[in-house]
């Protein structure tokens, strides 16, 4: 793994959303990477720009005020925002597929799921409706549904929730891609299918060395799937570590706070642990650590300047001045 | 245990004390069918479930995707109407009340946090008119500055930022839009909340802040909570009782130490041990064997025989009734006979 080329390079990326009255800087200068074969997870509090960071890639950023202002993607070696939109068009879905947080959101609710599943296997593979409609009906099996058949035929809303989202994970995987982004895939899942799930993204893992950019709260998940984690939090990267550091030595004061607050399944049921005060909005995040607030550890220093992005050993890095000399 | 004996004493009262209790509830979804087909089919989203809610109490309500839970959640408020069986809200049948009745009881006193909040989210309304509407409808607060302060309150209490009243959903995040949901439910202070994944989309912490907001809800308040969810560590911190369900059935249903600490049902066991843990190195999971069977033909007698690693013969003729093996613990598996 360690020598295998990047995949995915993103460096400083920014992408605000600006209106009349203000700037949001959701993604404030964010860099990660990934290898090719690679799974890399994405974790941090509601809001602090995982999926924004994820549309930027696929750039599908949320228009109209939603703009990426700067930085590099570089897929591959080419820069993604140097892309036409027909140039995009070719790599969405083909080489980049992404599975999104709200799956009512990306079907069709006037077709069928096997028209959908159909319509992207045509497109970019060039396959005759035949094979498409094959292809279509093992990966519908492959997610867990016994009666692909019926399901072809269904229209989203007569769907579960699972269900919907388990059609979309179908579609992302259809065209094997090379890259494959989940934005919280497992949210409306069960233990039993959420773990054939994992199954299957590692089975495609396994066989073709698809890597996985997989945003997820739920980090049980996290240490079974990821090799790599990158913790953000208020629209920057605050750690990033082994899935192993990550779990046995946390270094960030969020990312500790993060780790006490899951809840257990044995022992005493207890009131839960949760980082006290609230993330800030932001169109207004402070000039200094932007944790700062609600961190137990910070000093005076912590409300005079930003904390850089400091590497602690060959694998971990993370923002916080308890670590700058 | 000391508790769930005076939760069987309550059960044991007269039914009518009890806040919300169904009775043989069926809802079936007809299929799309062919136009040579005589023979209507349906899919059996929730088949023959009875279940007693007690007043200040938290049912869990877990099972695996596409097993009824949301459609019995939207047939107890009457969102769908039941195909069979009886509901009852304090004593009084709603099963076919007409949304007249609905609203003046249980169209305020009943709230759901739906699954898919962007879904139930009207894309044209800001935040403040989504949650302000309805406390203007029921006439909560008669005074509109009440009524901000209100939506300022609760967005506060869910951690969202009151400088974003005038944003339109789709300009929040997904975990946003989730404690958008919560808000607009808590609004109304309902007696009932029934929520569906509702901290599903939060990571850790944000979902910690939710069940203690929830929990203390429920101690001040006394409010009553039917907790849909897949995550069973959730389920297990936040739950009195747990009830499992599979193809719209009830496979079992405990008192949550008793459940966890010693599940009685086949499909339980398979479910508790499929859970990821952070704790020690990847592990290898235990699959279950097989695939969820197709709602609009269920398999005869238990319709968990085909993936059931105990099933016996009598398994696949026999449907196993929902059986008392202790107080309060209750398993529809024919092995609690032997
Ligand atoms: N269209 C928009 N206009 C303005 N702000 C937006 C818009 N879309 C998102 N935001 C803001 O950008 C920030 C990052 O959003 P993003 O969806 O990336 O969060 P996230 O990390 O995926 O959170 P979650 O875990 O809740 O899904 C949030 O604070 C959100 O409110
Ligand atoms: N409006 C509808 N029309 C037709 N079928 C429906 C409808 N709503 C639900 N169903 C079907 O009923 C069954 C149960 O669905 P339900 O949404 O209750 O499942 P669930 O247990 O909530 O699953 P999940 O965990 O995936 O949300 C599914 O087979 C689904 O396809
Ligand atoms: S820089 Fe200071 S405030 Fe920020 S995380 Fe580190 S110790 Fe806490
Ligand atoms: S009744 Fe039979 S098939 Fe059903 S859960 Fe019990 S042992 Fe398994
Ligand atoms: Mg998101
Ligand atoms: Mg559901």
């Amino acid at each position: 793994m360690k020598n295998m080329p990047n995949l995915l390079e993103i460096k400083n990326l920014k992408t605000h959303f600006v209106s009349k009255k203000n700037t949001v800087p959701a993604v404030d200068g964010v860099s990660l990477s990934i290898k090719q074969g690679e799974t890399v997870a994405i974790v941090g509090e509601s809001g602090c720009g995982k999926s924004i960071t994820s549309l930027s890639i696929m750039q599908l950023v949320p228009e109209p005020n939603g703009e990426i202002v700067g930085g590099t993607i570089l897929f591959n070696g080419k820069n993604l925002l140097e892309c036409t939109e027909e140039e995009m068009c070719h790599v969405r879905g083909k080489d980049v597929s992404m599975i999104f947080q709200d799956p009512m959101t990306s079907l069709n609710p006037v077709l069928t799921i096997g028209e959908q599943l159909m319509e992207v296997v045509v497109h970019h593979q060039k396959k005759s409706k035949q094979a498409a409609y094959e292809r279509a009906i093992s990966l519908l099996k492959m997610v867990g549904f016994s009666n692909p058949e019926d399901i072809m035929k269904n229209y989203p809303h007569r769907l579960s929730g699972g269900m919907r989202q388990r059609v979309m994970i179908a579609m992302a995987m259809i065209c094997n891609p090379s890259l494959l982004i989940a934005d919280e895939p497992t949210t409306a899942l069960d233990v039993t299918i959420q773990a054939q799930i994992i199954e299957l993204m590692k089975e495609l893992n396994d066989q073709y060395a698809t890597s996985i950019l997989l945003i997820t709260h739920d980090l049980g998940i996290v240490s079974e799937m990821a090799e790599k984690v990158v913790v953000m939090y208020a629209g920057q990267v605050v750690e990033e570590a082994s899935v192993e550091e990550l779990f046995s030595n946390a270094l960030h004061p969020y990312t500790e706070g993060l780790i006490r607050s899951i809840p257990v399944m044995e022992g005493e049921r207890k009131e839960l642990y949760s980082i006290p005060g609230n993330v800030p909005s932001p169109e207004d995040f402070p000039d200094h650590c932007r944790f700062a607030t609600r961190c137990s550890k910070a000093f005076a220093r912590c409300f005079q300047g930003q904390p850089n992005l400091i590497q602690q050993t060959e694998t971990q890095f993370v923002r916080c001045f308890l670590y700058e000399e | 245990m000391v508790y769930s004996q005076t939760k069987t004493n309550m059960e044991k009262q007269d039914h009518l004390k009890s806040l919300l209790q169904v009775v043989n509830l069926k809802k079936y979804f007809p299929m799309k069918q062919g136009v040579l087909l005589k023979t209507k089919q349906y899919i059996k989203a929730v088949d023959d479930i009875s279940l007693i809610i007690n007043k200040g109490e938290t049912v869990g309500i877990v099972g695996e995707s596409g097993c009824g839970k949301s459609t019995l959640g939207r047939t107890l408020i009457r969102l769908h109407k039941p195909t069979e069986g009886k509901i009852f809200y304090k004593g009084q049948d709603i099963t076919s009340a007409s949304e007249d009745t609905l609203r003046k009881s249980i169209r305020k006193e009943i709230q759901m946090i739906f699954q898919d909040p962007y879904a139930s989210l009207n894309p044209r309304k800001t935040l403040k008119k989504t949650i302000i509407e309805p406390l203007h409808a029921h006439r909560i607060f008669l005074k509109s500055i009440d009524r901000l302060n209100r939506v300022k309150e609760l967005l506060e209490t869910v951690g969202l930022d009151a400088i974003h009243m005038n944003r339109y959903p789709h300009e929040f995040s997904g975990g946003q839009r989730q404690r958008i949901g919560i808000a607009r439910a808590l609004a109304l202070q309902p007696e009932v909340v029934i929520a569906d994944e509702a901290v599903s989309a939060l990571d850790v912490s944000i979902q910690a802040q939710i069940i203690n907001l929830l929990q203390r809800l429920q101690t001040d308040l006394g409010l009553t909570y039917i907790f849909i969810s897949h995550d069973l560590s959730v389920v297990r911190h936040i739950s009195d009782r747990v009830a499992v369900m599979y193809l719209g059935k009830m496979m079992e249903l405990a008192a949550t130490e008793q459940l966890y600490g010693n599940p009685a049902h086949p499909y339980t066991q398979a479910l508790l041990s499929a859970v990821p843990t952070t704790k020690g190195s990847k592990k290898e999971r235990i699959v279950l064997q097989g695939e969820l069977p197709n709602a609009s033909s269920p398999p005869s007698g238990c319709v968990f025989h085909t993936r059931c690693p105990m099933a016996m013969s009598i398994c696949k003729e026999v449907v196993p009734d929902v059986k008392a093996i202790q107080p309060n613990h209750y398993v529809a598996c024919h092995l609690s006979d032997i």
